[in-house]
């Protein structure tokens, strides 16, 4: 009895010393600022003294008179739809052509394609930065090739449809990755279904309509999910390198404008309100697209 | 057996795609590598194309190394990589351990609340990391981001690293208390050596994200003494606008991508391994 009573004591202590250190750490760097951020967004805030002021609601019925607020969501929406049908139809391409195809260098072509996911999102940013360039661009000086006055387009300077630009280089950011997840996906389908298919003649559609995109739908659906969280908590970055949020607002995201308004015009409360917002469409939309993207999963033996 | 393409009109077509793709992918690394040997002149007479003169200016990487004082930022990332990588890993493989092999009451919680704060998106945290790193003086330090990136590789290594302690074989660990060694001793010589793989595919993630982070960097250093390499390159690039060194912003770019770039061919499979038991949600 006594014996297994310190056995269980050294288990317990055991436990405790492998979990609390953990635990601690977590909530002082990762947790308590995520609360500490929905308390801010109830106070009017320079950051600069202890004083704040405390208005509620405020901060968030000032943001939905913002019209930046809204142009920034639009322009994060946009982002999440461009991404995700760009990404998914060229990352479900890839896949399938590197699996199905029996291409002899589909592992070459695979290790190629996934580069871009290991550069950092602000070198990217820079690069496409010189091929928008309206000088010495590269886009500019391609299209000079077909016209007789060199072209000078300043490609990240519209005030209307810029947003557009920032969609390429974070497409072409965004593939590798997706393709891998869907790679793995896809060599998980059990052979002897394409086999079966096989013998009664279907081609390579219709084996993707009927075998591959029913059996990797789950993969694809998280792949989609995690493409809308991603360019919500993170297209910040794309976009303060290339515009700035510029020209005007226009290409301005709530990480942006989060930014901007808290370490740029040190309204702290109003940035951890934008913060907020964040939050909740991020939920939100994934609560929506769980619904839209539910379709009978094929249960695997 | 795979039947592939069978129509080689159609064959030829795909295989075109895939080799356009990778010249897409590929020409912008070989091109940083040809602008950073070219001068200010080069890109203003000739096409972004062409080819960089003779000599080539390999100068432009020293002018980075030694002017831009990118020998410090290169061994800040280091270190800060490094010691962050090393704490997230130290800390998400005792709390996975407990929880894949010694479940406790309220340890599914535990998992699911590391789980859980994945969907949680970090920029919500930014202005308050800000100012907790002020109040405990670690804005500026490495230490102080450091300590916030370790914490914010967390939640997916126990994600992958329980998952990897659940399929390692009981009996192992069953003879090492038989032969009398501790908790502690049989995790730190028995359970660590044997998962390996698993701490080296997290580790690997963790360096690539960490190496590469931007925004918490900008946030929480703005001496430039201690900026990363991702942080200066932001700040270089702004100051392009006033003072035009494009040769050596494209050295710069490519000290930050050559490390990663070495890491991912060395460890590809183990990046591959990682994402996909890091998707499986």
């Amino acid at each position: 009895m006594k014996t297994s009573g310190t056995a269980k004591w050294q288990r317990n202590v055991f436990i405790a010393s492998f979990t609390i250190p953990t635990l601690l750490f977590f909530c002082i760097f990762t947790i308590y600022p995520v609360i500490k951020a929905l308390y801010y967004s109830m106070f009017d805030w320079s950051g600069m003294s202890d004083h704040m002021d405390f208005i509620g609601l405020q901060n968030f019925k000032d943001m939905f008179r913002d019209p930046i607020v809204w142009q920034a969501l639009g322009n994060d929406y946009f982002l999440v739809a461009g991404k995700v049908v760009g990404i998914m139809l060229l990352a479900t391409f890839f896949a399938v052509a590197l699996t199905r195809f029996n291409f002899k260098l589909a592992g070459f072509f695979r290790s190629i394609f996934f580069i871009p996911n290991v550069i950092s999102v602000v070198v990217i940013g820079v690069l496409w930065n010189f091929i928008y360039n309206p000088q010495i661009g590269f886009l500019n000086a391609f299209l000079s090739l077909f016209t007789k006055e060199p072209v000078t387009i300043t490609w990240l300077g519209f005030t209307s449809h810029t947003i557009w630009m920032l969609l390429p280089p974070s497409i072409w950011a965004g593939i590798g990755f997706y393709m891998i997840l869907l790679i793995a996906a896809i060599q998980n389908v059990p052979e002897s279904l394409y086999e079966a298919s096989d013998l009664e003649g279907s081609n390579q559609w219709q084996q993707f309509r009927s075998i591959t995109m029913p059996l990797v739908w789950e993969q694809m659906k998280v792949s989609i999910l995690n493409i809308m969280m991603t360019t919500l908590n993170g297209s910040f970055v794309i976009v303060w390198i290339m515009t700035e949020g510029g020209p005007d607002n226009s290409t301005q995201v709530m990480g942006s404008y989060l930014y901007q308004m808290a370490f740029r015009q040190y309204h702290f409360g109003f940035g951890a309100a934008i913060g907020v917002l964040i939050l909740a469409t991020s939920l939100v939309t994934t609560v929506i697209l769980q619904r839209v993207l539910r379709q009978e999963t094929i249960e695997m033996s | 057996m795979n039947i592939g393409i069978r129509n080689p009109v159609a064959k030829t077509c795909f295989y075109a795609v895939l080799l356009i793709w990778s010249f897409f992918v590929l020409y912008p690394l070989l091109w940083t590598l040809l602008d950073a040997l070219k001068n200010n002149e080069q890109f203003l007479r000739n096409a972004p194309w062409a080819l960089p003169k003779l000599p080539l200016l390999w100068s432009n990487f020293s002018y980075v190394w030694n002017k831009y004082n990118f020998d410090s930022y290169f061994i800040n990332s280091l270190v800060i990589t490094t010691g962050s990588t090393l704490l997230g890993l130290l800390l998400s493989a005792s709390t996975s351990y407990v929880i894949g092999r010694y479940p406790f009451r309220g340890s599914n919680a535990l998992y699911l609340f590391y789980i859980a704060s994945m969907m949680v998106p970090f920029v919500l945290a930014l202005i308050p990391l800000f100012f907790l790193l002020n109040s405990l003086h670690l804005i500026n330090t490495s230490i102080g981001l450091i300590l916030v990136y370790a914490s914010s590789v967390l939640a997916f290594g126990i994600f992958v690293l329980v998952g990897f302690f659940r399929s390692l074989p009981k009996e192992l660990e069953e003879s090492a208390v038989m032969d009398g060694a501790s908790y502690y001793g049989t995790f730190f010589r028995i359970m660590l050596p044997l998962s390996q793989p698993g701490l080296i595919t997290v580790a690997i993630i963790n360096v690539l994200n960490i190496w590469n982070e931007y925004v918490v960097g900008t946030i929480l250093i703005n001496d430039p003494k201690h900026y990363t390499l991702p942080v200066e390159i932001g700040v270089m690039q702004q100051e392009m606008q006033y003072r035009t060194e494009w040769g050596p912003l494209f050295a710069a770019l490519l000290f930050t991508i050559v490390p990663v770039l070495v890491v991912y061919i060395v460890f590809q499979r183990k990046i591959a391994s990682g994402i996909t038991a890091g998707a499986v949600k």
